[in-house]
């Protein structure tokens, strides 16, 4: 098992090593100067020049590199070209949104999509998993913005029960922190409830038909404990992973749910820096990203063994 | 142990304050919503040093928390701000400025002549009314700790209004220290003397900027004109909230989150039609221009007659309506400095007067000797105005005869590529579109696309001796009258060698939400004068 896990830990550094590098060349081969967008747009050639060589881009592609991947080497993730503030710092201050969001929505999710899959495969075929899976359809149909302009308009303009907009650390209180949040869990859980929802009915309905389950049935054994305790545990593979590549494609996937909310989080510093190619947020932060990426790989093969002690061997 | 009622209850209200604790200690120190005035701007304020920068949104920021040492009153006139007297020796070449009392920076000392010097020399390293008076400067030398002096090596009568000017870069006034860094490098420190101090701590980078009322600034007592007058500050703290989706933007202001959007999307006015608390107001009368560039080094612009042929394609009304739609919100220009500056006027504007004219462009082009090749017209899809532009304007240009290339990206690559002068089928291009505050095309020293100088110049590029010997005339003025009469000189040539052309002015409205006192004018949103309710 120890050696399973130092083998998955090496092949972390190595493709965060192999995304470092791919995207530093993607970023100088790509159209775009920092410089230019710096000095406004009145400079001269001459001032956006002077600024390029302050900020070391006219330096050789080789040297640009080493320098940064040096720097990576030691933790440094290097400064903000625009606001002259440490990536590291602007990482910390836009983490807590977003891990707050995630972590709501994947609460959200999870607890409605669960319930629903096992309410849908339990009864089959009958209106109420039409219902269910309809929903999921509409769900997962339905793009994050529309969802997020619909809510907005009912629940923060007509109703004025929540907020339209923004985010409220949690150190400033629960309350309005989580009023802040609503809105944005429900426009981005909806399309995950949609997604766990379909594969936990499809999961289910496999195990259901299993001998076990049949003989249980026929032992009398309750409906409720039947499903949570023998089939839904049996059925945890496949639900489990549709989360944890739920959960990796929400840290770096809710860029449009925060832009609709205006939430200060990891999506938007990205997109913001990469519309003013801010090299050193883009760079840092995708390597977070891939790190984070690879972890929660490794998280969702190392529950497998805790939920099916067969994969162990 | 037992739970009693009176444990739990007591166990129940613990709890309660502990929860609630957060918002309590923050309800203490944040300055009531009566008393704060939050305001959706145009863009994100990524950088905050207004010197290496030309950048409108770091402007803004500067003009809350720096002070200059003149303002600009509505007719654009220099008014003393941080100055309280000055004069000019009889020889024109040596000004005296003496600043007024109980000038202080936030960290509490007091401003001085050497703030003032520095930052003015820091200033005027970058800023192109700066750059030329540089050239002419002869020594700053410092009198006292409240007066020093500009000598110039002949008269230049441009100095204070190079000095007062609201267009950036302006000559905000920071601490000696600050201002003794290079002028290529981003200054580390934000301390001014202007009537906000910046909350840093409160700043959440590319969404929230924070700025407090400075209980220590003593305004002057003349009534706020534009940036000139007393800058009295009637709420406690302004903060710049970085909305980028537009739709957000007014959603929060009909729900009363925020007072104010510069610009919302003109497209979505109307959801604010029946809003009682909402206004819509034009703050810069002036507005923005469209800016056609054309690059002066490759055919086929290279050739006058090709320049002439595009005077005569673009129809701004068109252009104008893809954008903005409602025609109250437009206009065309016809004047090389922009409609409603001082220095507008009528000299040789029967191109404009014609109104658009393909037969007449589609002749000129063939005058020209164009040859057929690809003409490369950059295209940034992601900002509306100029998507809208490029595609009209390229139609117009297949019409009269030109080969086009449409490239589509986003407007950072768009300025990136703008600065290569190889020929457009090695990287180069042939014409793009920006636009410029109006308030900026009315000065032909200061704005660097007046500029006819060559490849020393703006992008474009554009040669003509005569108009740069007209822009040093233009300097040289002793006053308005000839000044206007130098800049019909210098229209009545340009519309014949054609430096660049325009699509359009246009004025948005801003939309406030139980604001008043907001002061309309270019280049800024003053936050003094204004209240709340």
């Amino acid at each position: 098992m120890l050696s399973y896990l130092a083998q998955r830990l090496a092949s972390t550094l190595l493709v965060m090593t192999l995304v470092g590098i791919f995207v530093f060349m993607l970023l100088h081969f790509s159209a775009g100067d920092p410089a230019a967008i710096i000095a406004g747009d009145y400079a001269t050639p001459q001032q956006i020049e002077a600024i390029r060589q302050r900020l070391g881009l006219d330096d050789p592609l080789l040297v640009q590199f080493s320098r940064w991947a040096w720097r990576v080497v030691q933790g440094d993730l290097g400064v903000s070209i625009f606001s002259n503030t440490p990536v590291s710092t602007l990482v910390l201050q836009r983490l807590e949104p977003t891990l707050s969001l995630a972590v709501l929505t994947m609460v959200f999710a999870v607890s409605i999509a669960v319930t629903f899959g096992v309410l849908a495969a339990w009864k089959a075929g009958r209106p109420v998993d039409r219902l269910l899976m309809g929903f999921s359809v509409l769900g997962f149909s339905m793009p994050a913005f529309v969802v997020g302009y619909g809510l907005i308009y009912i629940f923060a303009i007509e109703l004025r029960w929540l907020p339209v907009q923004g985010y409220r650390p949690i150190m400033e209180g629960i309350g309005p922190w989580f009023q802040h949040l609503v809105l944005p869990t429900l426009t981005l859980g909806l399309a995950y409830v949609a997604l766990i929802a379909r594969m936990t009915r499809a999961s289910m309905q496999e195990v259901l038909e299993e001998d076990y389950i049949r003989t249980a049935n026929a032992k009398g054994v309750p409906a409720r404990a039947m499903l949570m305790t023998h089939a839904l545990k049996n059925a945890g593979v496949p639900i489990i992973t549709v989360i944890g590549i739920g959960v990796a494609l929400l840290i770096g996937g809710v860029v449009i749910t925060e832009t609709v909310f205006n939430i200060p989080g990891i999506g938007r510093l990205v997109v913001d820096a990469i519309s003013k190619r801010d090299y050193p947020i883009i760079q840092g932060v995708i390597l977070l990203f891939s790190g984070v990426y690879v972890l929660i790989n490794l998280a969702v093969d190392l529950s497998y063994s805790l939920i099916d002690p067969r994969i162990r061997h | 142990m037992t739970t009693t009622r009176r444990r739990f209850v007591q166990g129940s209200l613990a709890t309660g304050a502990l929860v609630a604790a957060p918002a309590t200690i923050r309800a203490q120190t944040t300055p009531s919503v009566d008393r704060t005035i939050r305001a959706v701007l145009h863009g994100d304020l990524r950088v905050f040093d207004p010197i290496w920068t030309t950048a409108n949104m770091t402007s803004y920021h500067a003009g809350m928390v720096y002070d200059t040492l003149f303002g600009v009153n509505d007719k654009y006139e220099p008014q003393p701000q941080m100055v309280s007297k000055w004069n000019l020796s009889d020889d024109r070449k040596t000004y005296t400025f003496e600043l007024r009392d109980g000038l202080r920076f936030t960290d509490g000392t007091p401003v001085t002549a050497k703030d003032c010097v520095a930052s003015m020399r820091r200033w005027a390293a970058r800023d192109g009314g700066g750059q030329h008076m540089l050239a002419r400067l002869a020594d700053t030398p410092i009198k006292d700790d409240k007066t020093f002096q500009v000598v110039m090596k002949e008269s230049y009568p441009l100095l204070v209004e190079w000095l007062a000017k609201a267009a950036t870069n302006v000559c905000y006034i920071m601490r000696e220290k600050e201002a003794q860094t290079d002028p290529m490098q981003q200054i580390q420190t934000i301390i001014g003397s202007g009537p906000f101090v910046f909350n840093q701590d409160a700043v959440v980078q590319g969404q929230r900027y924070v700025y407090d009322r400075n209980a220590n600034y003593a305004p002057r007592s003349e009534p706020a004109v534009f940036t000139s007058g007393g800058k009295v500050v009637n709420v406690d703290r302004v903060v710049f909230e970085n909305i980028a989706d537009e739709a957000t933007a007014i959603a929060a202001i009909r729900a009363g989150e925020i007072d104010m959007i510069e610009y919302p999307n003109v497209d979505l006015l109307d959801s604010l039609a029946g809003e009682k608390d909402i206004k819509l107001e034009v703050l810069n009368k002036q507005g923005q221009l469209g800016w056609v560039r054309v690059n002066w080094l490759h055919p086929p612009f290279n050739n006058v007659k090709a320049r002439q042929a595009m005077l005569h394609l673009i129809h701004p009304t068109e252009v104008m309506k893809a954008t903005f739609g409602d025609e109250k919100y437009f206009r065309g220009c016809s004047s090389l400095f922009g409609m409603g500056t001082p220095m507008e006027n009528d000299a040789n504007i029967d191109w404009f007067k014609g109104g658009q004219n393909i037969e007449k462009a589609k002749q000129l082009v063939k005058e020209s000797g164009y040859d057929g090749r690809p003409v490369v017209v950059l295209q940034a899809t992601n900002i509306a105005y100029m998507n809208n532009a490029a595609n009209l304007i390229a139609q117009w240009m297949r019409q009269a005869g030109f080969n086009v290339s449409l490239q589509a990206s986003d407007w950072g690559a768009v300025i990136t590529r703008r600065a290569v002068k190889t020929p457009p089928d090695q990287g180069g291009w042939n014409v793009f579109f920006t636009s410029g505050s109006v308030n900026a095309f009315g000065n032909p020293v200061a704005l660097s696309g007046h500029a006819a100088n060559g490849e020393k110049g703006w992008f474009g590029w554009p040669t003509d001796e005569k108009h740069e010997a007209f822009r040093d005339k233009w300097a040289k003025a002793e006053n308005d009258a000839d000044r206007r009469q130098v800049a019909r000189d210098m229209q009545q040539n340009a519309w014949d060698f054609v430096p660049h052309m325009y699509f359009g002015q246009w004025f948005q409205p801003s939309a406030q939400r139980k604001l008043s006192g907001l002061i309309g004018m270019p280049e800024l949103i003053p936050f003094w004068n204004v209240k709340k309710g």
